[in-house]
């Protein structure tokens, strides 16, 4: 039922271009990202009722390119994790040829790896964030779901580049997506972090050692890392991201938009409990986590940010010598689900994180681990700003895998 | 015990610029109320910052016209507090890397010594919306005015190196006439445009220790500032002395009342990097380039004067105190009228007549093409003193020329030696005690005749002539 799917279903949908790269495309938006007149509540009692008073920058870019935005799929609240949301399924039902989904733990990938879809998440600073809702800005960014790595190099092309409407972008450095990777210019090599191993199922495990085994006969070399520090991308995460989840959160208060409270004697109270009714308990003690380390314990911001600093130039020594990392997109015997507290939401995404800490571009590719139902994706990140070469990279593990099973 | 207090100031300034530091909105905070905002300056759901060029440039100018160093690389954080006026639940504010640090400025002090004031750091940020607090009526409401939330402000942030009430007065006047002279702010205390924050302790004389800080807010004026200082130094003294705890917080002047009222805990929330707003990188070349347009400053400036136009040290300093008085001065001059002449009739006569109007020198009704005239006039003997003094005030109200002014009012002063002989003489002979008493040696009396004969002359007569030809006749 498409009315499941929807929380916002557009009356006359439109495509500005006949012959557009994107024309005859159908896409589904989440209602973080703002389009003119239609309601965008992000999932959150705290922008209830909120109707968007711009095109988000990456909307009016689809529009221009011919592709027609049917609606808004439901949603976690503010996008964090995955509850409820219903743009995978949108794809999965044919009702969508390119989904968006925000990403800002992994919720693009791994949902795309729950339908046996793509899901991609571009390089930090290339794709405009002007009218995205958004909660933890130095890490989130628009995923893209699709059925081929067509539509999402197509859509790439359309969205990313640079917008004056917001600065934090990285002036004149977005990938060229048209552009051909010949093979021979790779390292034709590939790092797995030994650690992940220590996270994964019995059963995850063993697939996933088949598949490089695999990639390795087909010719690509598997290098093995250690790093210790893998699981510090979580931590650094949840600190970095509870404390900008706390500042962006600051603006919910009831006074210009959302839900104010019914009664209240003052302003203080009329804050506190407009905003205690808005969020729900994950959001909620997400921002109040944050709120701890802006008040109470800064320092350990501080560490988290120079712990990132610190990963980064790992990551980046890694890339030195590899072409990419791979590792699973999911762990498939962790559910996903909002309502069992942070820390079990990080746990869900403990495999995608790093890209975000990173702003790596990543992309979880179905089929290639398993090609059973609970098909955990196969997961590969590239160097900041080496998208393109990453989806080229795709279309050849692809290959080798379509020659291979 | 001796006493000495530690005095730092927190100094506000609103820039002058067109538009608001993160939006295109005019940065007027006066209109009418929440008529200058946008999805931005509101902090609408999506909306990004963008980052105003002109702010950057005059918060360099004020910066520099401080003898601060500009940091080749500053950053914005979110300065995280709730509290209405903030539309989105932090100030966006420099407070981890500042556009410049160690700045300084040299006044006189009250012993009259040069005294050097250490300027720890200038940072930008943003001011934050005015609340109406509407407590009258059945229901008390608070209004939120978002015209102001946005603009571009500088923060000054003085060493503690003040020690009394006159140094404090004296940094800010100084301070002041600097950013003037960038033209970067109005920089006015009585209309909000500069504020300060002081912050006072007290310590034994000759100790380095930095006790307990009190800050104190709501002065409206240079003067005031002195006032609560001074207010606030007797109190902690008393303290002291009493063995009263002197505990961290916040005072408010009163102005009515002469004293500091405690206002709230200090209160300190956490600054955190901002992820939208990009680091703000200074190149050389655009370094140079702004320090190419500072203009002259009044050091510089005064010193000029002296030189070029052979004023006194005295004249120099106040003719440069504004820039605006500076350059009203030298386009005066270049129109040929005598450089100490007219500083003397600006400082005497214009600017007091200014004041009583309520009125800037910019908007001055006297283009100094006019004022050179009447100043001429004047060497030239055409008119006297007292003449020129009434032309000057019709200059006001009028448009026509000096020279017009003074044909229409018959304001020429008669120099005519035959015309003056006559008035002499009836002067002589209406007084003869008065002539008796000078010719007994009394000096006094002459003055008096050469009155006689300005008054019969209806003060157009050249008293120098009268003079002249008085002392002929009488001996």
């Amino acid at each position: 039922m498409q009315s499941d799917i929807f929380t916002y279903i557009d009356p006359s949908p439109f495509s500005l271009m006949e012959n557009g790269p994107l024309t005859g495309k159908s896409v589904v938006i989440q209602p973080n990202m703002s389009v003119r007149d239609w309601p965008t509540e992000a999932g959150s009692a705290a922008l209830e009722r909120y109707i968007a008073l711009e095109d988000a920058t990456v909307v009016e870019r689809l529009r221009q390119a011919g592709a027609n935005i049917k609606g808004s799929s439901r949603m976690s609240e503010m996008g964090f994790g995955l509850g409820g949301d219903t743009g995978a399924q949108a794809l999965a039902d044919g009702i969508a040829d390119i989904v968006l989904i925000t990403d800002t733990l992994g919720e693009a990938r791994v949902a795309a790896s729950t339908i046996g879809a793509i899901g991609f998440k571009p390089s930090h600073g290339i794709v405009s964030r002007f009218g995205l809702i958004g909660l933890v800005p130095s890490m989130e960014c628009y995923g893209v779901l699709a059925n081929s790595l067509a539509d999402i190099s197509d859509v790439m092309r359309v969205i990313a580049g640079n917008d004056d409407h917001d600065l934090s972008m990285l002036e004149g450095k977005v990938p060229d997506f048209d552009k051909n990777y010949p093979i021979e210019e790779s390292k034709g090599s590939l790092a797995v972090i030994q650690e992940c191993f220590d996270l994964l199922s019995p059963e995850d495990s063993q697939d996933f050692d088949k598949t490089l085994k695999r990639l390795n006969q087909a010719g690509l070399n598997i290098e093995k890392f250690r790093l210790a520090d893998f699981d510090l991308f979580s931590k650094v995460h949840k600190v970095i991201g509870s404390v900008e989840a706390s500042s962006a959160g600051g603006k919910y208060d009831g006074v210009r938009y959302g839900h104010r409270t019914s009664s209240a004697s003052n302003w203080n109270e009329m804050f506190l409990k407009s905003r205690g009714e808005s969020f729900g308990l994950l959001v909620k003690t997400y921002m109040f986590q944050g709120a701890y380390f802006q008040f109470e314990n800064y320092k350990a911001f501080e560490n988290a940010c120079r712990i990132r600093a610190r990963l980064l130039k790992e990551i980046e020594g890694i890339f030195n010598k590899v072409d990419a990392l791979i590792l699973p997109t999911r762990r498939s015997n962790i559910p996903v689900d909002t309502t069992l507290g942070i820390s079990k939401v990080y746990d869900a995404f403990l495999m995608t994180l790093l890209a975000n800490v990173t702003g790596s571009p990543a992309i979880s590719l179905p089929g290639l681990i398993s090609r059973m139902k609970n098909d955990p994706g196969l997961q590969i990140i590239g160097p900041h700003l080496g998208d393109a070469r990453l989806l080229f990279i795709a279309s050849q593990l692809k290959n080798i895998a379509k020659r291979d099973i | 015990m001796n006493y000495e207090a530690v005095i730092g100031l927190e100094i506000h300034v609103q820039l002058n610029c067109s538009t608001k530091m993160f939006c295109d909105c005019p940065n007027i905070p006066g209109d009418e109320p929440n008529q200058n905002t946008c999805p931005i300056c509101l902090w609408m759901p999506g909306a990004l910052p963008q980052f105003s060029q002109e702010a950057l440039e005059k918060a360099t100018l004020v910066c520099l016209a401080l003898n601060c160093e500009i940091q080749k690389q500053s950053a914005f954080d979110q300065k995280v507090y709730y509290y209405p006026d903030l539309p989105k639940g932090f100030q966006l504010s420099q407070a981890h890397r500042p556009l410049a640090k160690n700045g300084w400025m040299d006044i006189v002090g009250e012993d009259g010594n040069q005294k050097k004031l250490r300027i720890h750091h200038i940072h930008m940020e943003e001011d934050v919306a005015k609340l109406v607090h509407e407590i009258e009526g059945r229901t008390p409401i608070s209004l939120v005015d978002f015209n102001r939330a946005g603009s571009p402000l500088v923060e000054i942030v003085s060493e503690p190196d003040m020690r009394t009430p006159y140094d404090a007065m004296e940094f800010l006047r100084r301070l002041r006439t600097q950013i003037r002279y960038t033209g970067s702010s109005e920089g006015s205390m009585e209309q909000g445009t500069l504020r300060v924050d002081a912050n006072i302790s007290i310590r034994q004389r000759g100790s380095n220790e930095l006790n307990t800080k009190v800050e104190v807010k709501n002065m409206n004026s240079i003067r005031n500032v002195g006032d609560a200082i001074a207010y606030e130094i007797k109190r902690q003294t008393e303290c002291l002395k009493t063995g009263e705890p002197i505990l961290l917080h916040t005072r408010l002047w009163d102005p009515e009342k002469h004293i500091t009222t405690a206002m709230r805990g200090k209160f300190e929330g956490p600054c955190v990097p901002d992820p939208s707003v990009p680091h703000i990188i200074i190149s050389d070349k655009w370094l140079c380039h702004m320090k190419s347009l500072l203009p002259e400053m009044p050091n510089q400036k005064t010193q000029r004067f002296i030189k070029q136009y052979g004023l006194v040290h005295e004249e120099a300093a106040f003719m440069t105190s504004e820039r605006d008085i500076s350059e009203y001065f030298e386009v005066v001059v270049s129109k040929k009228a005598s450089a100490r002449t007219s500083a003397h009739w600006i400082a005497t006569q214009l600017l007091p007549i200014l004041k009583d109007r309520n009125q800037k020198i910019k908007e001055n009704p006297v283009t100094p093409e006019r004022f050179a005239q009447l100043l001429l006039m004047l060497e030239h003997d055409e008119i006297n003193t007292n003449s020129a003094k009434e032309v000057l005030i019709r200059l006001f109200d009028s448009d026509r020329t000096p020279e017009e002014i003074v044909e229409k009012f018959g304001f020429k002063q008669i120099s005519d030696t035959s015309e003056i002989s006559d008035l002499v003489e009836k002067v002589i002979a209406d007084n003869p005690s008065a002539v008796a008493n000078y010719r007994k040696g009394h000096e006094k009396a002459l003055g008096f005749l050469i009155g006689q004969a300005m008054q019969a002359s209806q003060g157009k007569a050249n008293p120098k002539r009268i003079q002249e030809i008085l002392m002929e006749k009488l001996n």
